[in-house]
């Protein structure tokens, strides 16, 4: 087997694999992507060090919770690897990864209660003494809770939008829809969010 | 433009886009710059939002148990891939030696009627063989029997001849029924 390394621009794989992976070029990543179609599992540790941390985040940004989004990052990683093969190059390979991920995301049921739940249980008692930093962990928790009571698809698009800096285009395709429905849905998704925290804060 | 901004132009207003028409309205009706305001607060609120930030070792142990999931998958397939071909040349082995296999043939079931009329006393063959066989069994007869059915009645005994017409007469052998 002929090596990855050997097969990416110098300097490409030890810059690719600490943190992000931003090092990873275009060509470099065409590089990887055709290595990985001939079964070079290191290729692929260089995509997955490439993408891990925005799959991750997706993912989190999902189920909110580090276990979960563990899991679902790697079976997302693992699927990828399994269609490889079929990858064209149609489509930017992040916005087929992006697909995936979220693919798995939406079809994840085994959560052990719903996500609102633990969210929840954060936002009982915010302390009156509390600092600043507490006080944003609270907001952000409140936040978090409400994104996670949208319907499936408003949060995908929401998350797709805000969290990961991709065009509506974007997200149409990686959630095979059209830019005017993901406009629509993020539309509704704010609108929805806005009543929630409006009602979040009646409550309290 | 005539009438209020869609919801797609609320949108792309409040990320930033939307086209000249759109902005001028807005700009004038404050029902639409209201809704294009309400997104962008929303936008923004989210925006802050964070998640919690892995530690930094994290990484390594999702890139370790991504290679271990590939390297599980692969054992999986690989043997899938052994036990397949080997199924079916134990199969193969088993259809040579047990020899080619033909299908039983198919026998039809006889097909009887669920009822049928009995013929008419006087067209009924039947009565009157019986009643020659039971008449010259006594030696009153002097109706013939069929000739198909000499044989059998030249194979009984006297007795036996006797208490058959007995029988047909409707008496059992040695009493009166």
């Amino acid at each position: 087997m002929t090596s990855t390394a050997l097969a990416l621009p110098l300097g490409f794989a030890s810059s690719a694999v600490p943190g992000d992976g931003a090092g990873l070029e275009r060509d470099a990543e065409r590089a990887a992507i055709a290595a990985c179609r001939r079964g070079e599992r290191e290729a692929f540790d260089l995509l997955v060090a490439r993408y891990q941390r925005p799959i991750y985040r997706l993912c989190y940004r999902y189920v909110n919770n580090h276990d979960d989004a563990n899991d679902l990052a790697q079976e997302a990683f693992l699927k990828a690897w399994r269609a490889i093969s079929s990858f064209r190059g149609e489509s930017a390979f992040s916005t087929w990864l992006y697909r995936i991920a979220v693919n798995a995301c939406l079809n994840h049921r085994a959560l052990r209660r719903p996500v609102t739940q633990e969210l929840e249980e954060g936002l009982a008692d915010p302390n009156p003494g509390a600092d600043a930093a507490v006080a944003r962990d609270h907001e952000a928790r409140r936040v978090r809770a409400a994104v996670s009571r949208l319907p499936e698809r408003q949060r995908a698009t929401l998350i797709l939008k805000v969290y990961h800096d991709l065009t509506h285009a974007e997200v149409a395709e990686i959630l095979g829809s059209t830019v005017g429905t993901v406009k629509a849905n993020l539309f509704h998704a704010l609108a929805n969010l806005k009543r929630q925290m409006q009602s979040g804060e009646s409550r309290t | 433009m005539t009438g209020h901004l869609s919801e797609e132009s609320v949108v792309e207003m409040a990320s930033g886009e939307g086209d000249p028409a759109a902005r001028e309205h807005a700009a004038s009706c404050p029902e639409c710059s209201g809704r294009v305001h309400d997104c962008r607060a929303s936008l923004a609120l989210l925006q802050q939002t964070e998640i919690p930030e892995p530690a930094p070792l994290y990484w390594e142990s999702l890139r370790s148990g991504v290679r271990q999931k590939i390297a599980e998958d692969k054992r999986r397939v690989s043997a899938w891939t052994l036990l397949v071909p080997l199924a079916a040349a134990a199969a193969l082995v088993l259809v040579i030696w047990n020899g080619p296999t033909k299908p039983a043939p198919v026998v039809a079931a006889p097909s009887l009627p669920a009822w049928s009329p009995l013929p008419a006393a006087e067209d009924d063959e039947g009565l009157r063989v019986l009643e020659g066989v039971a008449l010259s069994a006594e030696g009153e007869a002097d109706l013939e029997a069929p000739a198909g059915l000499a044989p059998y009645l030249a194979g009984l005994s006297e007795e036996e001849s006797r208490a058959l017409a007995e029988t047909l007469r409707g008496r059992g052998p040695g009493g009166e029924s």
